[in-house]
């Protein structure tokens, strides 16, 4: 019935005495949008670092199209398509726009430890990279540093980053954090065009509920480390365990409204 | 228009490509050096001779530094390894031509051995300071081993040696020390400007980034250190034809420092940086020394250096280039990009 590109078996990590993912067993299946929500320090980060390979668990296994890669480096999970942006924006700031995504375009090709052909002769890859400008609109910057962008602007950046690298599972840690109001829609509607990629898994770590609510197909609540329930955006929506979570609800609540 | 030419001078400066303007004075600075040996004295000849040898040794450092965002404070056991098998060879096996081809073939393989090693060793961690003391270690060690192999090295007393014909003549050998800057520069440039080079800035900028793009950033710092070490190596052995002289002082901390001292002088991630801060050190010096019969204080000269050092960190933090850079957005009025 299922098809998981991504599961973790038992998940736990411990910083000291405190189990900040604690025995977590998701399934993340093909084509899926997945979406995790939950209140501050539930551990969706956390989750994230285990999935990505920045941090190591402390038990438990996590799998990719069933190899298991616990042990594996961020750039081999990097190589094997999983691909993450960062909830603090994470770019190459003293360089340009184009620069940032081209740099993701040359992580993918393999030019391997090319020496002596300028960057800038490598006419496939540039154009590669400025089709990507042109779908997160930002080839008008294309020559600002990376440092001299809106915030907006800078998680769309990420975001190019992160797609060039054509990623089988995408995991997208709070894109819109930090975003002003009005240039959510935008955001909204680039994630729709991902979503619509079917070669792409996304995981969506959000806190704006309208945003989860037209994105999902899955939704998988976080609170204290652990699965607190799972199912799509109304269920979650209507279920009382979660609302609880959120201190009363009034948040989910009023987004679901 | 002018908003975005300042722009663009100070996106190419940070990325390490030249702007025209620079080529316009990088070609009037080199037509000034083509003739300076019509127009000066020998001391002058041997003053430049010397800024164009250390002027590489600062380059390779600044790839490192300026690039890569690496901090190795063992530099100086590649630039010291250089001198001393240039000055081994030709001390042992006679100064014909070719022994000075087994020279840099020598260094070469000594460089990207000691590289290699060095690299494995350094770059387990990623952590920028683990990764300086592991260097300055193994500086240290390469130093330790100069002055106690007393049979090759003379250890502590030095190694004087004779050099090639072709080099004796101080200005042909100020024209091949200007060539062999120049092919530097060009060289380290086409390197910064290759993919391989681009992926140096990014692990500059951030290393998790680079790493979560794919990268696997621990081999390509080796490479970077593999590239710098064998530059550096050979402005080693340029340094023996202007010296004819390696002692362990060449291997110790204190040279790298001089190396990171003329990037910081005249700024780092920059290439011809190096070549000011090389440029300004050694003149800074030289005329501070001159002035020791006005004055008998200036033969305490470090004392002025380095008060004029504390000055350009605290105010030039971008170095001499940076400053130019000012100077020019000032003059262009810029418009802060946005």
């Amino acid at each position: 019935m299922s098809n998981p590109i991504i599961w973790t078996k038992d998940l736990t990590v411990s910083f000291g005495a405190h189990r900040v993912v604690d025995n977590v067993s998701i399934a993340i299946d093909q084509g899926v949008f997945t979406t995790i929500i939950g209140p501050n320090g539930a551990g969706k980060t956390s989750l994230f670092n285990l999935i990505s390979g920045l941090i190591k668990p402390t038990s438990g296994q996590v799998f990719m199209r069933g190899t298991d890669i616990t042990h594996l480096s961020p750039i081999e999970r990097v190589k094997m398509g999983m691909g993450r942006s960062f909830q603090l924006t994470n770019l190459f700031p003293a360089l340009t726009v184009h620069e940032n995504v081209r740099l993701a375009v040359q992580a993918r090709s393999d030019l391997g430890l090319d020496m002596w052909r300028p960057f800038h002769r490598f006419r496939a890859i540039n154009d590669e990279v400025e089709s990507l400008l042109g779908d997160v609109r930002l080839t008008e910057k294309r020559s600002f540093l990376a440092a001299h962008l809106t915030h907006s602007e800078q998680r769309k950046l990420e975001l190019a980053m992160v797609l060039s690298l054509k990623p089988a599972v995408l995991l997208l840690d709070e894109p819109t954090a930090g975003m002003a109001l009005e240039d959510v829609p935008a955001m909204l509607e680039l994630l729709t065009t991902i979503k619509n990629d079917k070669q792409i898994t996304t995981v969506l770590i959000e806190h704006k509920m309208d945003l989860v609510a037209s994105l999902s197909d899955v939704v998988i609540v976080l609170a204290s480390g652990a699965i607190l329930t799972k199912g799509n955006p109304s269920e979650v929506a209507d279920n009382a365990l979660v609302r609880t979570a959120y201190l009363g609800g009034g948040k989910y609540g009023a987004a679901s409204a | 228009m002018l908003a975005s030419l300042q722009k663009r001078l100070h996106d190419t400066v940070r990325q390490g490509v030249f702007h025209p303007q620079f080529h316009f004075l990088a070609y009037a600075l080199l037509g000034v050096l083509l003739l300076l040996p019509q127009l000066t004295g020998l001391v002058t000849v041997g003053l430049f001779t010397r800024i164009f040898v250390l002027a590489v040794f600062g380059m390779s450092y600044d790839l490192l530094r300026g690039y890569a965002g690496i901090i190795n404070l063992g530099h100086a056991l590649f630039f010291g390894g250089g001198t001393y098998i240039a000055g081994i060879v030709f001390a042992n096996y006679g100064t014909s031509p070719s022994m000075l081809g087994l020279a840099v073939l020598g260094t070469t393989a000594y460089a990207m051995l000691a590289a290699l090693l060095m690299g494995k060793i350094a770059f387990r961690g990623g952590n920028v300071v683990a990764c300086a003391m592991i260097t300055l270690a193994l500086g240290e060690i390469v130093r330790q081993i100069a002055e106690s192999w007393r049979a090759v090295t003379h250890g502590a007393d030095g190694l004087t040696f004779p050099i090639p014909m072709m080099f004796r003549d101080r200005v042909a050998l100020y024209y091949y020390a200007l060539a062999f800057m120049v092919i530097m520069m060009l060289a380290l440039r086409q390197f910064i400007m290759s993919p391989t080079g681009r992926v140096l800035l990014a692990i500059r900028e951030n290393e998790q980034r680079a790493i979560f793009l794919g990268y696997n950033t621990a081999s390509y710092k080796l490479v970077a250190l593999q590239v710098a070490g064998v530059v550096c190596g050979w402005s080693g052995v340029m340094f023996a034809l202007t010296s004819r002289f390696a002692n362990t002082e060449l291997l110790t901390v204190q040279q790298t420092l001089n190396a990171l001292l003329v990037t910081i002088v005249g700024g780092t991630g920059t290439l011809y940086g190096a070549i000011v801060g090389t440029a300004f050190v050694q003149l800074a010096q030289h005329t501070l020394l001159g002035l020791r019969g006005v004055h008998p204080i200036f033969e305490r000269w470090l004392l002025f250096f380095g008060a004029i050092y504390v000055f350009v960190v605290l105010f030039m933090p971008t170095g001499i280039v940076g400053l130019y850079q000012r100077f020019i957005s000032h003059w262009l009025q810029p418009v802060k990009p946005r």
